[in-house]
């Protein structure tokens, strides 16, 4: 069964066996997940994966069994290579981050079981065996054809997503911001006389909008764009048109540019502050991965560059 | 992963409003796919529709197909969903408001909401132009 499998998957071309073959013989068993620690309460870790630098055909193959039937069968309805390759990606990483986490002995990725909750948002379906106690474990993905990401908490909701930095819309800027934006948002993106540089804030807006929403986790028609302004003069924080004096605390963004290229927004439920209302910066601990082969401690160097928010990276 | 676009005129259509996520209703027992772009709403709906005319369905994959900067001549049918073309939420929302212009009508969050097939989008068209 698994040979049929594996045959089956390497006619896909998106796993084409001319790509270059890494020494290593996948045939046998997957090496272990490095292990990681829970993230504190105070941490968010952060994972991403870069599909152009996965080209083994065998490991490709390989994350496909991780996969359920039903996984497997969207990951193939997407249409094209880089498209399914990603979508691939994507769940292969939300399986393996979650899968690092086991606190007592290995948790088989692809023993993981999903659920989506009551608006729609997926989270964990842990199995409930006796003197089990499921981590409070959050998670979020984003992915583009070029990055992959995942954030993971415990206990605070988030919400990411990442864009290719060049991103260009197909519309005219301003147009879409007073189509989909809030007023004081047209207003910042109209005050910036450089082209390019309307381009990028647009983006970073539209990254910050996107992770908020997903961090509420209550759907899109819940929080419509055009219904809260994200401020990010000092520091970025959400206002709500309903309640405009009163920016909504409970919510704590960061902005980050990975390896030059992307944009990562991440919204995160506010956990603690420091007293007299004062906020912690966000500790964040990044790690670029290609699950079973390498794992490399990528915060604190130039890989990742905070760009907005309060954050320091461990 | 182009699939026939087989439309009657005229049908009476009971199916989950799936939005941009490719996902069968959780009642309906049948496997979960997990692109969370946007999220379900978790109950089924009833649509009761005329499916929407051939040109309508045509002029909705040109404008996909330019958004997401495909060949011309990529099969796009009725069944094709956004997302397994390419659309991130971005590109939906560029897709949307392309309708917008080009139909002229205006379409609300929650309707957008519930797009995923090109036929979804032709459909809703139709309702919103025959409204006006």
């Amino acid at each position: 069964m698994l040979s049929f499998l594996r045959r089956s998957y390497l006619n896909f071309s998106f796993m084409n066996p001319q790509y270059c073959c890494l020494s290593r013989n996948f045939s046998a068993a997957l090496p272990p997940l490095l292990p990681v620690q829970l993230p504190s309460r105070m941490e968010t870790h952060l994972w991403y994966v870069v599909p152009d630098e996965v080209k083994s055909a065998p490991l490709l193959s390989k994350y496909m069994e991780l996969l359920p039937q039903s996984e497997r069968d969207h990951v193939l309805g997407f249409r094209g290579d880089q498209l399914q390759k990603s979508a691939l990606l994507a769940r292969t990483l939300v399986r393996t981050t979650i899968a690092r986490y086991q606190v007592d002995g290995h948790l088989d990725p692809r023993s993981l079981r999903f659920k989506r909750n009551i608006h729609g948002k997926p989270e964990v379906e842990w199995e409930t065996k006796d003197g089990f106690c499921p981590p409070p474990l959050q998670f979020n993905i984003s992915h583009t054809s070029s990055l992959v990401a995942c954030g993971v908490t415990i206990n605070s909701l988030i919400g990411i997503d990442v864009e290719e930095k060049r991103r260009r819309t197909k519309n005219n800027i301003l147009a879409f911001a007073k189509r989909y934006f809030t007023a004081h948002e047209v207003e910042h993106l109209n005050a910036i006389p450089d082209s390019e540089l309307q381009q990028q804030e647009f983006i970073k807006l539209w990254t910050l909008k996107e992770a908020y929403v997903k961090a509420l986790g209550k759907g899109f028609s819940s929080s419509p764009f055009n219904t809260f302004t994200i401020r990010a003069s000092s520091g970025i924080a959400v206002e709500t048109l309903d309640s405009p004096q009163n920016l909504t605390n409970n919510w704590q963004f960061a902005l980050l540019e990975l390896m030059g290229s992307h944009y990562v927004a991440i919204c995160l439920e506010r956990q603690e502050t420091g007293g007299a209302g004062k906020t912690l910066p966000i500790k964040l601990t990044a790690r670029k991965t290609i699950p079973f082969v390498e794992d490399e401690l990528v915060s604190g160097t130039n890989a990742v560059v905070t760009i907005g928010g309060s954050v320091t990276q461990f | 992963m182009a699939a026939a676009s087989a439309s009657s005129f005229t049908s009476l259509k009971s199916r989950p409003a799936p939005g941009l996520a490719t996902i069968a209703a959780v009642k309906s027992g049948a496997p979960l796919s997990f692109s969370f772009r946007r999220p379900v709403p978790a109950v089924s709906r009833l649509r009761i529709s005329c499916a929407a005319k051939p040109e309508t369905v045509e002029k909705v994959a040109k404008i996909v197909k330019k958004q997401l900067a495909l060949p011309a001549e990529t099969p796009v049918t009725g069944d094709s969903k956004f997302a397994a073309l390419g659309a991130d939420s971005l590109d939906t929302v560029e897709i949307v408001m392309g309708l917008e212009e080009e139909f002229h009508i205006s379409v609300e969050e929650d309707s957008a909401q519930s797009i995923a097939t090109v036929q979804d989008a032709a459909d809703l068209i139709e309702e919103l132009v025959q409204k006006k």
